[in-house]
């Protein structure tokens, strides 16, 4: 392996782990805003049941 | 969340973008190690937002010590975690560039050694948080991270206090330091905008910090009141 191939390789690896980390935060941002939304359609829905029932 | 998203990722590459065309195009060729001494405007960069973020751990680890806020303890986690991104990154492109000038990839001297520790103690510290059971993890967490915080000056320090494979200091390193003005521009300009980039990564992790509190919050408000 040559020493560019070095230096391509460095700056493909500081790329692939950069835009792999925001990917991950991104998803882990949808997920919990998904888990949030479910969660509140569970509690109103819960609330409107024991409104229902006494 | 609709429009972070493409935002996130327009800025990301914008930034990488914009430096990976000032260190492969615009910097001068250095002459004793030619195009691969390339590599040292983004594991410096690299390396410098890593300590950064591991200093706003340790002021956040203090505050929350001091105030129990929610918003220290969540900045102390995506300041520890954005800052293993960076040093992982320092690590990975310190090994690249040493095999082809060393002919090793690593070494265990003073700098490389207090490095992989350092990235060691702050990988410990997120394991901590995940999977710590029982009210007090984030006690435990910022107590770690203050007494964590001691190998940063002790790697800033490495170079100075011992001879080392490692390159001596280039900046602050006596009468024998220093770049060229063309690479020492390009390096402050990639210091910067990577600054920029720990900073933005770091907001976007606090953020989704601050979510997973409140929706931590939502579920024991929910438990509650099915236990009411």
């Amino acid at each position: 392996m040559t020493s560019v191939m070095f230096l391509k390789v460095a700056y493909v690896v500081a790329w692939v782990v950069y835009i792999g980390y925001l990917a991950r935060i991104l998803v882990r941002m949808k997920t919990v805003a998904a888990e949030r939304a479910e969660l509140e359609r569970t509690s109103a829905k819960n609330a409107a049941a024991s409104q229902s029932n006494p | 969340m609709k429009k972070l998203a493409p935002i996130s990722i327009l800025v990301t590459v914008a930034l990488l973008g914009i430096t990976s065309y000032f260190a492969l195009v615009v910097a001068p060729t250095e002459a004793t190690m030619g195009d691969v001494q390339r590599i040292f405007y983004y594991h410096v960069s690299s390396g410098w937002v890593g300590m950064l973020c591991f200093f706003v751990n340790f002021v956040a680890s203090i505050l929350y010590l001091w105030k129990r806020s929610p918003a220290s303890d969540a900045l102390a986690a995506a300041s520890a975690e954005v800052g293993v991104v960076f040093t992982g990154v320092l690590l990975l492109l310190g090994m690249l560039w040493a095999r082809p000038v060393w002919g090793i990839w690593w070494t265990w001297d003073a700098r490389l050694t207090t490095t992989l520790v350092l990235w060691l103690i702050y990988v410990s510290y997120l394991v901590l948080r995940r999977f710590s059971a029982g009210g007090q993890t984030q006690v435990l967490a910022a107590a770690f991270a203050v007494f964590g915080f001691v190998d940063v000056p002790i790697v800033y320090m490495s170079i100075r206090w011992f001879r080392t494979q490692h390159p001596a200091p280039v900046i602050g390193g006596g009468e024998n330091s220093g770049m060229a003005p063309g690479i020492a521009h390009v390096f402050l300009f990639t210091l910067v905008v990577f600054t920029l980039l720990g900073a933005w990564f770091i907001w976007l992790r606090y953020k989704l910090a601050t979510e997973e509190q409140a929706l931590e919050s939502a579920h024991t408000q929910a438990a509650l009141k099915g236990v009411a």
